[in-house]
């Protein structure tokens, strides 16, 4: 987009706009605080737009009346479908935006149509969003301006403006007439993906937009979760797709990881004792869920030990003085073997994971052996120090009986 | 020292006890001589380099340049951290921690898409370290790379920044 | 064979003095002579610390980068290394407890009564070098505890009045401890300490060569008048004696070096925070724990401002002892210095155990 040039003649346009100088003196803030947001910082108004392009109206005209004069296109405040409309009279125009900002897309509208928000304005709902209530209307600012409202670490934020509050959100109901929880953010505030986004500076990090879409923002449907999940977590849904519980569950990888409280797994979650996820559907000494659950987490933990144990021993090793390098090397080898085995075990498949965890084991046991050679290098050297202990007693006696012999006075001499 | 002995004073143990002097005295020369040995020996062994020169902080050979092939990639330790070295289609050679940035798998070479790959989560990197898809949130560590040796038979130096 | 190349020097340097000073050399026999050797034990302890420290400067560089990677390397790839690090690592630790020794038993035996004034004021900064060595010396490693015991062991030199802030830096080279306090550490511990160190054990050789064995008050008044103490000679009586506890050291640091020896712990990390019960070394102890319990304020001046001052005295009391005990200069008995030495030693073994069992 371009900027900087634009912004300075701007500047002259608008201090010739009447708009602004008649706007700005009125009591009310309702209607002297916009024209005053958009001069102070506006991307429409850096690149030369002014409030006419949006609300019509003659801004020459120094009076309310003619500056006011619907035959001069005033449209007043746009309200409900209209915003759409006056927005998109621009941002549906492909050619027009080509001139502005050639990579922009221009379906927005039409994807807003698509969505809840979009299906429930056309039915006559005015409380749903639509592009003013995330983008703002005079301070617009550009997605990726961190200020902006529609940045990735405040779009949670836009969202829950309207959906974390119950009074504006009562009357609303899921398809299975159970109202709309208003809990969306709060549960998201303790993901892994909230925590990514806001202190791990990961941008790439999910925030409501990319699993519920921008402006055909609709819950993705039962069925579409594991690909929703699977644009990032790739291999995972891969490997769940090809399991038995791809039929089964309804709603994907979310009836084990939740949807928005999508917190740090643990291996605790697999297995059938009473902590466990699989224990909610799965219980019975014969059942083959329980069966396979029991085996993977049994081959996981037993891995997860040996790998704990060797890289303690390779640690004490290392600090005792001995070169473990490659040892050290073979233990993170085999924690990325545990990792895969994670990974694995969303094909639900015990016979997948237990080759993976035995090649982890074989690693161990290859660590082992040399932490053994190691350790017999320090009980060598420990036998030869004490050989030479032996060396150093032996002149110590020695010394002792020369000694005695220099001073005690030959028998035969004595007067 | 010559004055005869008292009468009746029994030659063999002044002759003993010059024997036992003369034992005591070769005990105690063993005893020396071994001594010094046991100390000698490991200092003279200390004296002389280790094959690996000097502490591997910041330089390690990789392996010889000759027994790496275009488009292909060789993992070595770094210390006690996996690294790898890639030789590009085009013969180019680069080096990189091979401690994938997401969850610290071990990440190789793919050649039918010239890219770093992590298994563990299907993280992908360029030849220049730089995250391309997946889960990693940071680059992968670049190292210099550097030859030395006969032409013919060098060895690839990898180095960390100083 | 000997004789051949003591003639050939004889001809040329004239070695009739000192064949006759070595001869007649004698030391003196009587129920303290035990105490004599300490002295002999603390030089052998630190030969054996200048000959493994050579080795060890041979591979170790001394810089926050590559320290801990150099003694790494050392006790890994070194042949032998592991062996030359522990004995240095152990030996430290024998020599400083062996000068204290030393220093102890010339305390409580009074030998630096007149004319041997001169021989303790060396001895005592001989003492304080040691220290400063081991002081020097135990942050060269830079692991985890050595780093946090240098910034604990430096901070407290703050506490010294009107020069406190000049003194950290100076020791610091800089305000915190970094590299640049290991490089300096490095020439304090590899050239400065031991060229003073040299220059003073010379002296402190050259006065005992001069003035003999001092012999202690209880003993000179056992003899009658014109009597003098029974002496071995020292060739080859008392340098055989001499030898055999050098060779008890020996087996002393083999034993150590193969039943306990020193570990490489984790490379320090400055930005790290500072592991819970940090302590310094053994011989830092007593003081330490002393620092510790005196409460933060006394009498409105700050507790470890005072412990500071007061152990800064205590080190300048016993420097001039000799001249404060006049008894013990006139030949007299000294209760009250004996006392100060048992007293000393208790202390001393008292707050280190303490030190030790604290949490």
């Amino acid at each position: 987009m371009l900027l900087a040039a634009r912004t300075v003649a701007a500047q002259p346009a608008l201090s010739a706009n009447s708009c602004v100088s008649c706007h700005t003196m009125l009591p009310e803030a309702r209607l002297s605080a916009p024209p005053a947001v958009f001069a102070q910082q506006d991307v429409h108004r850096d690149t030369g737009f002014s409030c006419i392009d949006c609300h019509g109206g003659d801004r020459a005209a120094a009076d309310k009346l003619h500056a006011h004069d619907a035959g001069r296109g005033f449209k007043g405040k746009p309200a409900g479908q209209a915003v759409i409309a006056t927005c998109g009279r621009c941002h549906s125009d492909a050619e027009l935006m080509r001139k502005y900002a050639p990579r922009q897309r221009i379906d927005q509208a039409t994807e807003y149509a698509t969505s809840v928000h979009g299906k429930q304005l056309a039915a006559g709902d005015t409380k749903v969003a639509t592009c003013v209530s995330c983008h703002g209307a005079h301070g617009i600012r550009k997605v990726n301006d961190a200020k902006s409202p529609v940045y990735a670490t405040n779009v949670a934020n836009t969202c829950a403006s309207c959906h974390a509050s119950p009074a504006h959100m009562a009357g609303y109901t899921l398809p299975n007439k159970k109202p709309l929880p208003t809990d969306q953010i709060a549960l998201y505030q303790q993901s892994v993906h909230y925590a990514a986004l806001t202190k791990g500076n990961d941008l790439s990090a999910p925030t409501c937009n990319d699993c519920h879409g921008n402006h055909g923002a609709a819950p993705p449907g039962a069925g579409s979760v594991v690909n929703v999940c699977g644009t990032c977590h790739a291999v995972f849904a891969q490997k769940f797709s090809t399991s038995v519980h791809a039929q089964i569950f309804d709603r994907g990888c979310v009836e084990c990881h939740s949807n928005h409280a999508v917190l740090k797994p643990s291996d605790e979650m697999l297995g059938a004792g009473a902590k466990s996820l699989c224990a909610t559907c799965h219980s019975g000494a014969d059942d083959k869920g329980v069966l396979a659950a029991t085996r993977m987490r049994g081959d996981i933990e037993r891995l997860k030990t040996a790998v704990d144990r060797s890289a303690a021993r390779v640690a004490a090793l290392t600090n005792a003085g001995l070169e473990m390098n490659a040892q050290t090397l073979a233990v993170a080898d085999a924690r990325t073997h545990l990792t895969l085995a994670r990974t694995q075990m969303h094909s639900f498949d015990a016979a997948l994971v237990t080759p993976v965890i035995n090649d982890g084991l074989k690693t161990i046991a290859d660590v082992d052996k040399a932490a053994d050679g190691a350790a017999a290098e320090l009980r060598f050297r420990r036998r030869g120090l004490a050989a030479s202990l032996g060396a150093i007693l032996l002149v110590v006696i020695a010394l002792g009986f020369k000694i005695r012999q220099l001073e005690r006075p030959p028998k035969h001499l004595i007067q | 020292m010559s004055e005869l002995p008292p009468a009746g004073f029994p030659a063999t143990p002044a002759a003993g006890s010059f024997d036992r002097r003369r034992f005591l005295d070769a005990l105690l020369a063993v005893g020396f001589v071994s001594t010094a040995a046991a100390i000698a020996y490991p200092v003279a062994r200390y004296l002389v380099p280790p094959d690996s020169g000097e502490a591997a902080t910041n330089s390690v050979v990789a392996g010889k340049a000759a027994a790496l092939k275009p488009n292909s990639g060789m993992i070595f330790p770094f210390g006690s951290k996996p690294a790898i070295v890639v030789r590009a289609a085009d013969g180019q050679l680069s080096a990189f921690s091979a401690v994938c940035t997401h969850l610290e798998c071990t990440v190789q070479f793919k050649p039918d898409a010239s890219q770093l790959w992590c298994a563990c989560h299907n993280g992908l990197y360029d030849l220049a370290g730089n995250v391309v898809s997946g889960p990693p949130p940071r680059n992968l560590e670049r190292f210099a790379v550097n030859l030395r040796g006969e032409p013919g038979t060098e060895d690839i130096v990898v180095s960390r920044g100083a | 064979m000997v004789q051949h190349v003591l003639n050939w020097l004889d001809e040329r340097l004239d070695l009739g003095g000192l064949k006759h000073f070595v001869s007649e050399k004698g030391v003196p026999v009587h129920a303290q002579e035990v105490w004599y050797y300490l002295g002999g034990l603390t030089l052998f302890l630190f030969a054996v610390q200048i000959f493994t420290g050579i080795l060890l400067l041979l591979y170790y560089r001394p810089s926050a980068t590559e320290a801990y990677e150099s003694v790494q390397f050392i006790v890994t790839r070194v042949p032998f290394g592991w062996l030359i690090r522990n004995i240095h690592s152990w030996s430290a630790n024998l020599l400083i407890g062996a000068a204290f020794a030393h220093f102890f038993s010339v305390f409580l035996l009074k030998s630096y009564r007149k004319p041997r004034e001169l021989t303790w004021i060396s001895g005592m900064l001989l003492l304080f070098l040691m220290l400063g060595f081991g002081f020097s010396g135990y942050l060269l490693p830079w692991n985890e505890l050595s780093f946090f015991a240098t910034k604990v062991g430096t901070g407290i030199a703050g506490s010294v009045p009107v020069i406190g802030h000049f003194l950290i830096r100076l020791l610091r080279g800089g305000d915190d401890v970094t590299g640049a306090t290991l490089s300096r550490f490095f020439g304090f511990h590899v050239a400065v300490l031991p060229a003073i160190s040299t220059a003073l054990v010379a002296l402190h050789l050259l006065f005992v060569q001069r003035q003999g064995m001092s012999v202690p008050l209880g003993v000179e008044k056992t003899l009658k008048p014109g009597e003098k103490v029974p002496q071995m000679p020292f060739f080859p009586n008392y340098i055989l004696r001499d030898v055999l506890v050098w060779y008890v050291a020996l087996a002393a640091l083999a034993a150590l070096a193969a039943f306990s020896p020193w570990e490489l712990g984790k490379k320090a990390d400055p930005f790290a925070a500072v592991p819970p019960g940090i302590r310094p070394e053994w011989y830092f102890l007593a003081m330490f724990h002393t620092l510790k319990l005196i409460p933060s304020h006394v009498l409105g001046f700050e507790g470890e401002r005072l412990g500071v001052i007061a152990f800064g005295l205590v080190a300048v009391f016993l420097v001039f002892v000799p001249f404060v005990d006049r008894r013990s200069s006139d030949g007299r008995g000294s209760p009250w210095f004996t006392a100060l030495a048992v007293t000393g030693v208790l202390y001393l073994v008292i707050f280190t155990i303490l030190a030790q069992i604290a949490p």
